[in-house]
């Protein structure tokens, strides 16, 4: 499998999405805040006349993204037909996959088992397949909207 | 499905649509020849596009119909009814087919034996006959359908292999006209709101580069061939209400057979445009209204008789685009609407008590047809009461921001009318501020703005909620911080501006903000699921310089907070304020400046809205001032005599149920309570008090005077007519008058009048009026006195004109 992954850093961790599902990576510019949404809706961006929907990927995973540098600019994924910005650690390269997704035996710890298809080998090293439609669902995707 | 083959079922469809109210004109004229040219191709073209397919039942269908149809066209056979509906049912059937084609289906196998028979000039098959039998042929095939599906496996996809070529497209110069999907213009639209938001960009940055004249030439030359495009892409669209109109004479003339009735449709407007989506919501609620005016509305045949109208009843259906609104208005000549009948059955479900429905007014109880659990059919019959009533339609209208209402006058019929926004995606939209942040608001829900510094605004706690008072109505008050859990900001608590709220259910509340920022048109975008959820949002819009703002769904913010009261409490609360209306007739009105610079007032319940009209769409003639408002022209008053305003000027509509009147103003002040005492006075006819307000003399405007002098009826639904004699004389000179005395004109030999007027010697024909005959002498003094009229006496002609309607009826 020689997938291209979009290679970032969520809450320190290595991680890939695939590069099929990111249609570009953009400048964050101002985030307007959404009120009485979920905390890992860090709130609406405009790409070009487009809105996003922006998304810490650290809280969506149930972490303190002031415990991590923020990258300034931000992932465009489309999901079912809306478009979203991840906010991440740090947005690195493009690298291939030299392998499929696999479990490793014991898992990655609750909240990573969540959002992920499994564990991928690229040239700089083993990263976890990121599942988009799982990470924007968000914690606690029953009542998370509360 | 290949290329070809769609094209084929594209163009069926298209032919299809333009000639279904062909046949239907058709029928009512046999010998009109173009209309049965027209179907005569549809038929043939499909004939002759089956062949390159292999279609057989396609095939010999059209075949069938167009041998009869040739057969009409030569002469050799007359067009029934029974020939109609035969072509009908085969025109129906071939619909089926290509549906079935289209989804990529096999033909089942069938015989449309029936159907071809049925079209042979001795049938005796009668319409009804044979519109059962294709429905039970119709229910057999879709098992047929049904069956094949589930062997697909097997079949083979194209049936469309052996085709030959074909000539290229054979309606070519019909229309020159290209298919797109609409995900393609999607995208345009979107490529050219980028372009504006980067022109945008561009004109900050040249503004703080300052004036640079070689550049900002082309500049202006961009940003107007940017917002022409804009407008044409918008356009694009656009689709003409007539795409909603071709269906409807095939459906009223369906209904008005099968229910033994005889209906026209008159169908005006239909060049209005509206987004496309747009038409789909609305053609649902329309085919309902139809059906129900069709079923309850307009009586049998023998019954208008009875009652001195015309056996055919008449459904008309018209489009006006006001701004940024679209009506739709059906109305018909039937029974009306009973309002004993409506009162009746609300009561009988709990919508009303008896003691409520005793305080309601005709109007009122009208709009009950729109609830809930109503449905006023004694019997359900196939064609209305189906089990959705008209609550569904005003909440699927609701839902994109319409609304329905519909008023009647016993006897004469009824009129419902829709209104619907142009688009869903651009509104019309208020920009607030809460500390730094922007929320957009519809401007359909907004009823007012009060601002803070007004004193009309009285803030109040009772425990946890916040009460406002404002003319002398408690209206529950909502912050928006609140609502949003954001921080409450520096401005006290009842020093916010206020926006009030108008609920589609008819309840009203206030939200304080901290600002009103901007008022204008926004397009709105959907948000992602997971913003939508927390049921605050209804969507995205972006602001001038492209930074995104939230737009409030104010209808769940208020249902959040219990401020939405259910169908029940809705009726009486609509009920109780009208109560609370009458009872403090005497205590509110609109204060205004005159052009004559005094300061006047009117009573509240009379200004209906207060309009702005261009001084060039008043018009000064001797007879009066009329001016024209969203179509309607209206009589004027208010501007002193021979001035002719410049500019824009302010209008109060002033109402008193029947007829409207403009009064110009010079400036709207505000609405105030009269307190003090009203004192009569007697030298102005025009002024029914004077009082004090605020230590100032204010003269209150007499409404009954005002439209006792200036006020015009509306037109009467059912005039009567009168017959004028054949000549140009009557037709250009006479023929005015008698309209004006408020008659239809009729002449010609075979229509007759309600009274006719009658030239010199003629002999009268008692044919041609039910009622009185005028005699006109063509010389003015004539020795005996035969009870004819001068022909240029004005006076005695409207008189006599006067008394033959007050007697005729």
């Amino acid at each position: 499998m020689n997938d291209l992954m979009v290679m970032v850093e969520i809450g320190g961790r290595r991680c890939a999405l695939n590069a099929h599902d990111v249609s570009s990576v953009i400048e964050l510019g101002v985030v307007t805040p959404v009120p009485r949404t979920a905390d890992f809706i860090a709130g609406i961006t405009a790409m070009r006349s487009q809105s996003l929907t922006v998304i810490d990927c650290r809280r969506a995973l149930g972490m303190d993204p002031k415990k991590f540098p923020t990258d300034h600019r931000g992932a465009v994924v489309s999901i079912a037909n809306h478009s979203y910005a991840l906010m991440v650690d740090r947005i690195d390269d493009i690298n291939t996959a030299t392998s499929e997704a696999e479990n490793v035996s014991g898992g990655f710890g609750p909240e990573w088992s969540r959002i992920t298809t499994g564990m991928v080998e690229t040239p700089t090293g083993p990263a976890l397949l990121i599942d988009l439609a799982l990470l924007i669902a968000g914690p606690e995707s029953l009542g998370a909207a509360a | 499905m290949d290329d070809l083959l769609a094209d084929f079922v594209a163009e069926t469809r298209e032919m299809l649509e333009a000639s279904e109210g062909e046949i239907i004109a058709w029928e009512a004229d046999p010998t009109d020849r173009a209309r049965l040219d027209t179907i005569f191709r549809f038929v043939h073209t499909v004939k002759g596009n089956c062949g390159f397919f292999d279609f057989p039942r396609l095939a010999s269908l059209s075949h069938a119909a167009e041998d009869a149809l040739s057969d009409c066209r030569a002469g050799r056979r007359e067009a029934d009814s029974a020939l109609v509906s035969a072509v009908l049912a085969v025109i129906d059937r071939i619909v089926e087919m290509v549906d079935i084609i289209e989804a990529g289906d096999e033909i089942p196998e069938g015989s449309d034996e029936a159907l071809i028979a049925a079209l042979g000039e001795n049938s005796d098959l009668a319409a009804g006959e044979i519109d059962g039998l294709s429905d039970l042929v119709g229910a057999v095939e879709e098992v047929a359908a049904a069956i094949e599906n589930a062997e697909e496996g097997a079949a083979d996809e194209g049936q469309g292999e052996q085709e030959a070529p074909r000539a290229p497209s054979q309606n070519a110069g019909v229309q020159r006209s290209i298919r797109l999907p609409v995900d393609l213009l999607d995208r345009v639209m979107s490529g050219v709101s980028d372009m504006v938001l980067a022109r945008n960009d561009l004109a900050h940055r040249l503004r703080q580069a300052g004036n640079q004249p070689t550049i900002d030439g082309p500049f202006e030359r961009l940003t107007t061939i940017l917002s022409d495009v804009r407008d044409a892409i918008t356009r694009m669209r656009m689709q003409r209400i007539e795409t909603l109109y071709t269906a409807l004479p095939r459906l009223v003339r369906d209904l008005s057979a099968d229910l033994g009735k005889q209906v026209m449709i008159d169908l005006e407007g239909g060049d209005v445009e509206l987004d496309r989506e747009m038409i789909e919501t609305v053609r649902d609620p329309l085919t309902h209204i139809i059906r129900n005016a069709i079923d309850h509305g307009i009586e049998e045949p023998s019954n208008r008789m009875s009652k001195g109208k015309r056996e055919i009843g008449i459904l008309s259906i018209s489009a006006r685009q006001s701004g940024n609104t679209i009506s739709i208005v059906v109305s018909d000549d039937g029974d009306g609407l009973n309002e004993e009948r409506i009162a009746a059955k609300a009561v009988s479900v709990g919508l009303i008590t008896a003691a409520e429905r005793a305080a309601m007014s005709r109007e009122k109880i009208l709009q009950l047809v729109f609830e809930p659990g109503f449905s006023t059919a004694e019997t359900i019959s196939n064609v209305s009461g189906r089990g959705v009533g008209l609550d569904v339609v005003r909440d699927n209208l609701e839902r994109v921001g319409g609304s329905i209402s519909v008023s009647s006058t016993p006897g004469v019929g009824s009129m419902f009318t829709l209104k619907v926004p142009l688009t869903l995606s651009i509104i019309a939209g208020l920009t607030v501020e809460i500390g730094d942040q922007r929320f957009a608001i519809p401007q359909s829900y907004i009823e007012e703005i009060i601002d803070s510094t007004s004193k009309s605004l009285d803030f109040t706690r009772v425990g946890e909620t916040a009460l406002i008072t404002f003319r002398g109505n408690r209206i529950p008050c909502l912050s928006l911080a609140e609502v949003l859990g954001l921080p409450s900001t520096d401005i006290a608590e009842g020093e916010h501006t206020m926006v009030l709220l108008r609920l589609a259910s008819g309840d009203l509340f206030a939200l304080a903000i901290d600002r009103i920022h901007h008022h204008g048109d926004l397009v709105v975008k959907p948000l992602a699921p997971a913003v939508m959820n927390c049921g605050v949002y209804a969507g995205s819009t972006l602001l001038d310089d492209g930074q995104p703002i939230l737009l409030l769904d104010v209808t769940n913010v208020a249902a959040e907070h219990g401020l939405v009261s259910d169908a029940r409490t809705r009726v009486l609360q609509a009920a109780n304020e009208q109560d609370q209306d009458a009872g403090e007739a005497l205590s509110r009105a609109m204060l205004f400046t005159d052009y004559e610079g005094r300061k006047r007032a009117v009573r509240l319940e009379l200004v209906q809205r207060i309009e702005t009209a261009k001084a060039k769409e008043v018009d000064i003639s001797p007879d009066g001032k009329r001016a024209v408002i969203d179509g309607v022209i209206l009589p004027l008053v208010g501007l002193p005599g021979g001035q002719k305003p410049t500019g824009k000027i302010r209008l109060l509509r002033l109402s008193d149920d029947t007829c409207e009147l403009l009064y110009a103003v010079r400036e709207v002040d505000d609405a105030v309570e009269l307190q003090n005492a009203l004192k009569p006075v007697d030298d102005d006819p025009l002024v029914e008090a004077l009082t004090l307000v605020d230590g100032q003399t204010i003269a209150l405007i007499d409404g009954h005077e005002i439209f006792a002098r200036y006020g015009e009826p509306p037109e009467l639904t059912s005039k009567p007519t009168c017959h004028l004699p054949d000549s140009d004389w009557a037709r250009t000179i006479l023929g005015p008058l008698v309209s004006a005395a408020g008659y239809e004109v009729v002449s010609g030999t075979d229509e007759a009048g309600d009274i006719a007027i009658v030239l010199d010697d003629s002999e009268p024909d008692t044919h041609l009026a039910e009622g009185e005959f005028i005699r006109l002498r063509s010389h003015p003094d004539t020795s005996d006195n035969d009870g004819s009229i001068y022909r240029y006496d004005r006076d005695g002609l409207v008189d006599a004109l006067r008394r033959a309607r007050a007697g005729g009826k």
